[in-house]
């Protein structure tokens, strides 16, 4: 169901310049921003992800549809079926 | 015999260019394409996301996003090469 992202196992051939598994990749660990669907957006550590868009992510901050932020979270695990879209936080290194 | 195309060989010569995204919903996304997958997953970068304000639902709320994304394919709807955003920063879901 829904939308697994290819694995290294799946190597596509459309992907030329810079496929989401390399984006996945370069992003590990780094400082996010995962937007949901309903607006909510989580910032943090990316601990882990998986090919489904499920996030385990550190130092969580919860922000609301307003930008204020809501709550924070030591750990947390989003199901990646909620997960609109991943942005690198800041400063473009490394991208 | 006409030469066919398919769909992911359009998506794939955009890559490089701007790509207007209209997204399940009302959302809108506008960047240069870096990369995509099987599943219409993108890499964007330089996006901007197009909302409608939950205030006043005529209005929008437009948001640089400043870095790369990957934006999910499950919420992609239509993808338009080149374009350039929403007119008048009307929303096309909302129009008529």
């Amino acid at each position: 169901m829904s939308d697994p992202t290819p694995t290294d196992s799946n190597k596509e051939s459309t992907a030329k310049k810079r496929s989401p598994s390399d984006f996945l990749k370069s992003v590990l660990g780094r400082p996010v921003r995962v937007k949901l669907n309903s607006g909510i957006e989580y910032r943090g550590v990316l601990a882990c992800l998986d090919g489904y868009l499920n996030i385990a992510m550190e130092q969580t901050e919860e922000f609301g549809l307003d930008g204020q932020l809501k709550a924070k979270y030591g750990d947390c695990f989003i199901r990646g079926n909620n997960v609109l879209y991943i942005s690198a936080q800041k400063r473009k290194g490394g991208s | 015999m006409a030469t066919r195309i398919l769909p992911l060989e359009l998506i794939d010569k955009a890559i490089g260019s701007q790509m207007w995204i209209l997204l399940r919903g009302t959302k809108e996304v506008v960047g240069t394409l870096r990369g995509f997958d099987d599943y219409v997953n993108l890499v964007l970068d330089d996006a901007v996301e197009y909302t409608p304000d939950p205030d006043d639902k005529t209005k929008v709320i437009k948001t640089k996003l400043e870095t790369e994304i990957l934006l999910n394919g499950n919420q992609i709807a239509i993808l338009i090469p080149n374009g350039s955003g929403p007119p008048e920063d009307s929303l096309a879901a909302q129009s008529g």
